[in-house]
């Protein structure tokens, strides 16, 4: 039973087509999804959490099918999409006191961990904090309460150097724990470090979706770092 | 699901669809079209929806654990929360107006619409239109609500019109019943009101819930 399977969701905008997406997440994995601005990978997120309404295709976690058992797995899911404000005028705890509530499985020593590890007051509201920190306060949310799979988009895009590794190093304790990760990101140095899995979307396609080391033996070419490889595939996609 | 009817409560409400409950005492005012002041409570949830748009409230609460569809039965719950505490309140006003105040000069001889049943069940029908067509219309989107809450005005001004005429019309006496007169009628008027409110109320929450899941946020 996957953590994640996803099967060809499809999705058509007047000038974006989300086509056939499909990929599997095992637990206790690091995925990171990679791919251009306007590739696809907000779309399939938001998808992966019934924010935008495909016209067909399948998503299921931990066996489930997300139509019928969203409330039940949302609960076991862990998600930050971006720096989005919600609220931006509440202070941090008044907005935590009513999502805390949410969770049967809020783990307050977890949140007094990360609330002091992410160095966060939670008087402050959100517009008193710069970018990186709105990151952290939406992760914090979701590494609270016991989440099986983390669903992030572009959860290290504003954080400074320490933070992302100290952010990419929780994800690998995680891991270890048995929680999966699946993560948007163009800082492709962090997939090259971190992830087991490479999700690569490419004009709403899937061009490859599996092991990282796959990933390189089929694409890379001599001597390439991730970085390289994947900007050569997408001059190559532009070319074409 | 009673979390996020306290989520309503709590962090999406703005104080002033709290506020404007108390326009409800407007059902004291002798010779003032009292029904405006049903139009004042939906003027305050209407702060609330503006407070929803302007905290990205809408995304925020698809995120939290619920279902989609459950983000539209958290506002009409508080809609609804809002609308019966308001009406209650106007419910005391008419019978403390009709009962305790029925001798005062100025309720007796008030040319307007008097606080009774009829007005109630007028009040329940106001809030029922401003479900219907401006709650309604905002899950059209689920962001835009300029064109619902224009609709909603000039729909809810016609029937404040129409109400307060209705009793001047041959044979519709009745309708502007003082103090304990056709009492049944007044009764089975209210009756009436929340028969419709409840009608159009749960029509509107299951388009609302259809138009929800189509909306891509």
């Amino acid at each position: 039973m996957s953590t994640v399977s996803i099967r060809n969701l499809t999705e058509t905008y007047p000038s974006f087509r989300l086509d056939g997406v499909s990929f599997t997440l095992e637990k206790g994995r690091i995925a990171g999804f990679i791919g251009r601005n306007g590739a696809g990978k907000t779309t399939t997120i938001k998808s992966m959490l019934n924010l935008v309404h495909p016209d067909s295709g399948e998503i299921r976690f931990f066996g489930e099918n997300l139509q019928g058992n969203e409330t039940a797995i949302k609960k076991q899911i862990g998600y930050s999409t971006g720096t989005v404000n919600w609220y931006p005028r509440k202070k941090l705890k008044e907005i935590i006191d009513i999502v805390r509530r949410c969770y049967d499985t809020w783990d307050e020593a977890k949140y007094r961990k990360y609330l002091k590890l992410f160095a966060l007051d939670e008087n402050k509201a959100a517009f008193e904090l710069s970018e990186g920190m709105k990151v952290k306060a939406n992760l914090l949310v979701s590494l609270s309460h016991d989440a099986k799979l983390l669903i992030l988009d572009e959860p290290t895009s504003g954080l400074d150097p320490f933070s992302r590794d100290e952010l990419l190093q929780l994800f690998v304790e995680l891991k270890k724990a048995g929680v999966a990760v699946f993560f948007s990101t163009h800082i492709i140095s962090d997939i090259e470090r971190y992830a087991d899995e490479i999700v690569y979307i490419s004009n709403g396609q899937i061009m490859a979706a599996g092991e990282k080391s796959d990933f390189i033996a089929t694409f890379s070419e001599h001597g390439e770092s991730l970085e390289e490889t994947f900007l050569r595939l997408e001059r190559r996609e532009n070319d074409a | 699901m009673h979390n996020l009817f306290r989520k309503e409560l709590k962090l999406s409400a703005h104080i002033l669809s709290y506020l404007f409950i108390f326009f409800g005492f407007m059902f004291f005012l002798p010779g003032y079209p009292v029904l405006c002041g049903a139009f004042f409570v939906t003027l305050g949830l209407f702060q609330s929806f503006q407070s929803v748009r302007e905290n990205n409230d809408i995304l925020f609460s698809a995120l939290l654990p619920f279902a989609k569809r459950d983000v539209v039965r958290g506002k009409f719950l508080f809609v609804c929360f809002i609308e019966l505490c308001a009406f209650l309140l106007m419910a005391a006003v008419a019978v403390f107006r009709q009962t305790v105040l029925v001798s005062a000069a100025a309720y007796r001889d008030n040319a307007l619409m008097n606080a009774n049943g009829f007005a109630l069940s007028a009040a329940l029908l106001i809030f029922a239109l401003f479900n219907s067509i401006f709650v309604g219309g905002f899950f059209k989107t689920a962001y835009k609500f300029g064109r619902p809450f224009v609709t909603y005005i000039i729909v809810c001004f016609l029937v404040i019109l129409a109400a307060e005429a209705l009793h001047y019309f041959p044979g519709m006496s009745a309708v502007n019943a003082f103090g304990a007169d056709h009492l049944g009628l007044q009764i089975g008027l209210v009756a009436g009101g929340f028969a419709v409110y409840g009608i159009l109320t749960w029509i509107a929450y299951r388009v609302s819930c259809k138009r929800f899941e189509e909306i891509d946020l």
